[in-house]
């Protein structure tokens, strides 16, 4: 806190010392910097073997695919699901089961943010590995 | 605090807010600048989700966009649709440490877009595709990996 007192000087001159509060502003702009490109999330999704083989006769016959139908339907193996008890059978699957992979299979005219649903409960449900269905 | 006692004739009380003045202004400009680049320079609101996997942005990230109108922006840049496959080709052709690429789509969009541009991605040798997508918020995820704070481990 420098302060003079000063004779010659014509006028008090009350100044507040901005400074600090510089110091502050820019340690928070810092901050928020930083934090924002942290926060980034993503679901990891395994992309289809862009050269399948040509026979691959009966590939793995309990494999679980999660088909997301248009108006906000949903499937698994075949078997429709309603929307409010997807979580609860996905975790009857995965809680014993050993191989946590899932194939997710979205109707094109759905809407994307339904597969993106579809990916969480999955996820949630103990999926490590989600795999996108071809077209 | 800097205070002159002076002994002149007036006593002026008021505090001197230029400087003050010059450094919100500053701040106002960096933000302005800064947000827009943050959002990456084209329209596309990613979904929501709960069980996410945190991805902190590294140097050598390739995010490919779909905007609200099914357009392609590779790394913020838009990209014709007939020259993607080329620009991906050429990134993940050849030897990396990573074959992801981060996709962050509009979330309203069709899905036939998106298994489009996924579909083309796996051509053109991208292996794993991290799908963009932020935390609802209140919520945290229900895997337990997920919640390990970021920067500690890849």
């Amino acid at each position: 806190m420098g302060m003079s007192a000063g004779g010659g000087g014509s006028s008090l001159n009350n100044e507040i010392n901005v400074t600090p509060m510089i110091d502050v502003l820019l340690v928070l702009l810092i901050i928020f910097m930083m934090i924002i490109p942290m926060s980034r999330k993503a679901i990891d999704t395994q992309l289809p073997d862009p050269n399948p083989q040509p026979a691959q006769p009966n590939v793995n016959p309990d494999q679980i695919v999660l088909e997301i139908l248009p108006d906000d339907k949903y499937a698994i193996n075949k078997e429709p699901v309603e929307k409010a008890q997807l979580f609860t059978r996905l975790k009857a699957i995965y809680d014993p089961r050993p191989e946590k992979i899932i194939f997710v299979k979205g109707d094109t005219m759905t809407v994307y943010a339904n597969v993106i649903w579809a990916m969480d409960q999955a996820r949630g449900a103990g999926v490590k590995v989600i795999g996108v269905a071809p077209k | 605090m800097g205070m002159s006692v002076g002994g002149g004739s007036g006593v002026k009380a008021e505090p001197n807010v230029t400087p003050m003045i010059d450094v919100m202004l500053v701040l106002l400009i960096i933000f302005m600048i800064t947000i827009p680049q943050i959002n990456a320079g084209f329209k596309a609101v990613p979904p929501e989700g709960q069980n996410l996997k945190p991805h902190p942005e590294e140097d050598g990230d390739q995010v490919l966009g779909i905007d609200d109108q099914g357009r392609y922006y590779l790394n913020k840049q838009p990209v014709r649709n007939e020259d993607l496959e080329t620009l991906v080709k050429d990134i993940y052709g050849k030897e990396r440490d990573d074959y992801i690429m981060y996709v962050k789509a509009h979330k309203d969009l069709q899905y036939l877009k998106v298994i489009n541009a996924l579909d083309l991605l796996s051509r053109s040798g991208v292996r794993v595709a991290a799908l963009i997508t932020e935390q609802t918020p209140g919520t945290e995820s229900l895997v337990e990996s997920d919640r390990i704070k970021p920067g500690g481990s890849q």
